[in-house]
């Protein structure tokens, strides 16, 4: 597959404002939708324009939609705590009608939004005017049945449930179950699964937290739902365990069913190990038979039915790994990045420093490294694969590990459901990237 | 004196930093100086980045787990680590502290630090023997009191009697930390004895004692640290919950309370205070005081580090440690602000050749006492 620009969304300024730094990106179902959320708490939806019938032979491009503010700042006055609008995830519900549902969250409330279109307008009313004001009662002399014109398309997006109170620390993680009814929200500690109609309850499903919180040394990193079994969940932790929970088992979910961890690996033990271990993210495969979990420096497939071992690890940057001192002092170690699948299962991609992006091809292990770089920006063109040089002699075209902007971070990407399309969030800009057709 | 140690950390990390920066190829051999100067590193600067999130209104959960359990290996692994050609044998102490009960061996570091900061060097057989190279390691093992998780289960971590001095007169010279945390943790005693719903300027410290029905003596000030970590900046939204935790950590502190003030009273640690001041100044403030100097002294002895009860039969070593901790905390005398009196601990003994400047504690009773009068008048 050779990859080639398409689009970049966002401002080209060299100063960044804080809240247009992009906190998630997500694609629904039919990948015709777009989501992205900000620091600021907004949501801007593109959507796929339809091919041009000229050209065929282009994909059609993704142009804003919708845009609307999520979420608010809040101000908790117990705790005297600022309680931050960035959104943290979201997640699209499958279409059921013909508006379009997704779930935004920030550190502590979920909510529920519908975008619709309107693009008619019924005129002829008998009681109003156009314009709205009141008709004369003795002017009306006969009755008419109004008319549905059409208008230009107004998208709105709604509230249609907040989802609040549930979660005293703060939600890294929601997941949409196969049911279509509920999903699950995780924090650092507890993970709640909700009824989507029912907002002022829900029922705790996972607490690890200890009684002495002076004892408490993981806490939860993600948490996913099976896409396909609406019982079965799975959460990550930071020490770098996979548990997953079977909800027939018992209403609390703590013992789990399977309990997933590599063995490590003593020769490249140090005093980072744990730290690197803590996965970040993870994500069920589309055919619910795999998993894949991201920590610092891998990506991780894992065979639901192993629980030793995983079945495939791809090395991000092992280039990092003694950079790992400085890496901790500059807190970048902390980073955390995203993973995510192809919509075949064949490949995973994942972010990087220095605006790189990895590919992995599961089928012929190839990887491919690109960057998302204004430079590399041109319209269709094909993205050249970059390297970094670990060695001491630096090839041309390659780039020395100390030469890397660790400021310049890739922690959200997303792939299309079905065609090789990918968005990749670098800081407030958004690429699209799609694959050259012929 | 959880603050105190706050302190001394912070000075030596700022050195820290500059003299032991990151090598590139972590060294595995344990035994190597490189691997030492590595392990100290990463130490300090995780030292540093734990007190920097717990400054913060609120860390990140995930981030304090990961720096504190990357602090606790640190530590464990130190003492792990044959001690190289240093002045002294190797930690052969610490299989006899691992075997202690959480207890125990909190007081004996304690009272190692108490006996140590006022020369009583070698008065704790089992921690006298394992003395450690630098005066790093005592700032080391301080911590590991004050993280949420430490100063239970690094009962083998290696305590220093070397540069005491220097780290008992940093400990003043932080006036941020120590200053507005000590003071912090006074007015809320002093609030929480009053009805009525504390100001907001003191919900920081508050928050730790939000889990406590109600604070207990002497060991709180090392627990609450702790609590001040994780379990106290995120309140319970459910009330069951919030009374679960309370009385969890009051049976934690009974047993921890137990071992440490049974052999003194109140009186004791009290003897060279003048609490008359104190009392008419909580007057002031509106607490409710029953005569004696008892119920003002129960608050603040709540507030006090734990002391060993090992060496209960002379009062001069409490005295003095007594001295030494309160150089942290507001001094009596400054709580009156008709008190002229700027030296932080006039009417207590002290030796001469205490290691604390008097300089800084001029500086820290002048703040302390501008601090009072605002209080107060307001």
């Amino acid at each position: 597959v050779m990859w080639c620009f398409s689009q970049v969304k966002g401002a080209i300024d060299e100063d960044v404002a804080e809240a247009d730094i992009i906190s998630t990106v997500e694609f629904n179902y039919s990948g015709e939708l777009l989501a992205t959320g900000d620091k600021g708490g907004r949501v801007v939806i593109f959507q796929h324009e339809q091919e041009s019938k000229n050209r065929p032979h282009l994909r059609g491009e993704y142009n804003v939609y919708s845009t609307f503010q999520s979420h608010e700042p809040e101000f908790d006055y117990l705790k005297s705590l600022e309680i931050e609008e960035k959104i943290n995830k979201i997640r699209w519900l499958p279409q059921q009608n013909a508006a379009h549902f997704l779930l935004s969250t920030n550190d502590k409330t979920i909510k529920l939004w519908k975008i619709s279109e309107r693009d008619k307008r019924a005129e002829g009313y008998n009681l109003k005017d156009e314009d709205g004001r009141l008709r004369d009662p003795f002017r009306i002399t006969s009755l008419r049945v109004p008319v549905l014109m059409p208008m230009d398309l107004m998208v709105e997006a709604s509230p249609r449930r907040i989802f609040a109170n549930a979660h005293t620390y703060h939600i890294n993680s929601i997941s949409v179950n196969s049911d279509h009814e509920t999903y699950l929200s995780a924090d650092d500690l507890r993970i709640n699964l909700w009824h989507l109609e029912i907002t002022d309850r829900s029922f705790n499903i996972v607490d690890i937290k200890p009684a002495n919180m002076e004892e408490l040394t993981e806490v939860i990193t993600a948490a996913e739902c099976h896409p396909h079994q609406c019982n079965v969940f799975v959460y990550s932790s930071s020490k770098g365990t996979i548990r997953l929970c079977d909800m027939r088992a018992a209403a609390l979910c703590d013992r789990h069913s399977k309990f997933f961890e590599e063995p490590e690996d003593p020769s490249s033990r140090s005093f980072f190990s744990e730290i690197i271990s803590s996965i970040s993210d993870v994500k069920f495969s589309h055919s619910g038979r795999y998993m894949m979990t991201r920590d610092y420096l891998s990506v991780k497939v894992w065979d639901l039915n192993m629980e030793n071992r995983p079945v495939e690890t791809y090395q991000v940057h092992e280039y990092l790994r003694s950079k790992l001192c400085s890496l901790y002092e500059n807190d970048c170690i902390f980073d955390k990045f995203e993973c995510c699948w192809n919509g075949s299962d064949s490949a995973i991609m994942t972010g990087s420093y220095n605006n790189f992006f990895r590919m992995f091809d599961r089928n012929t292990r190839r990887d491919i490294t690109l960057e998302a770089s204004r430079e590399s920006s041109k319209p269709r063109a094909t993205l050249k694969p970059r390297k970094v040089s670990t060695g001491g002699k630096r090839k041309k075209d390659e780039i020395s590990v100390d030469s890397l902007d660790f400021n310049k971070k890739i922690l959200h990407t997303a792939w299309h459901p079905k065609d090789n399309v990918i968005a990749v969030a670098a800081t407030n800009n958004l690429y699209i990237f799609q694959d050259k057709i012929n | 004196m959880v603050y105190a140690f706050h302190c001394s950390l912070k000075m030596i990390m700022k050195g820290q930093k500059r003299k032991f920066p990151p090598e590139d190829v972590e060294v595995s051999d344990r035994c190597s100086p490189t691997w030492e100067s590595q392990r100290q590193f990463v130490f300090s600067v995780s030292l540093s980045k734990y007190q920097r999130g717990q400054e913060l209104p609120e860390p990140s959960l995930r981030r304090s787990v990961l720096i504190a359990n990357t602090l606790r290996q640190i530590s464990l692994e130190a003492c792990r680590a044959p001690c190289v050609e240093r002045e002294m044998s190797p930690c052969s102490s610490s299989s006899a502290l691992q075997g202690k009960e959480r207890e125990s061996a909190f007081s004996e570091v304690t009272a190692a630090k108490h006996h140590s900061a006022v020369g009583f060097t070698n008065s704790h057989p089992a921690l006298g023997s394992c003395p450690v190279p630098s005066s790093n390691y005592l700032s080391n093992c301080a911590t590991n009191r004050c993280p949420a998780s430490y100063h239970l289960n690094t009962s083998d971590v290696p305590l220093s009697v070397g540069d005491e001095d220097e780290d008992w007169g940093s400990m003043s010279t932080d006036p941020d930390f120590s200053l507005s945390a000590a003071i912090s943790s006074i007015l809320t005693a002093l609030d929480s004895t009053i009805d009525g719903s504390p100001q907001a300027a003191l919900r920081t410290p508050l928050r730790s004692l939000e889990n406590l029905s109600r604070p207990s003596e002497g060991s709180m000030a090392g627990v609450k640290q702790g609590v001040r970590g994780y379990g106290g900046s995120w309140e319970q939204h459910q009330q069951q919950e919030e009374e679960e935790e309370c009385r969890m950590r009051e049976s934690n502190m009974e047993a921890m309370r137990s071992s440490y003030l049974s052999d003194l009273t109140v009186e004791d640690l009290f003897q060279d205070i003048d609490t008359s001041l104190l009392e008419r100044d909580m007057g002031v403030l509106g607490f409710r005081g029953s005569g004696g100097g008892y119920p003002a002294g129960d608050d603040l002895l709540r507030y006090l580090p734990p002391f060993s009860p090992s060496s209960s039969t002379s009062s001069h070593p409490f005295s003095l440690s007594l001295n030494q901790n309160l150089k942290c905390l507001p001094s009596f005398s400054t709580f009156s602000p008709l008190s002229s009196s700027s030296c932080s601990s006039p009417s207590l003994s002290l030796q001469p050749s205490s290691p604390f400047s008097g300089q800084n504690h001029v500086r820290e009773g002048l703040e302390l006492e501008h601090l009072m009068e605002i209080l107060v008048e307001s």
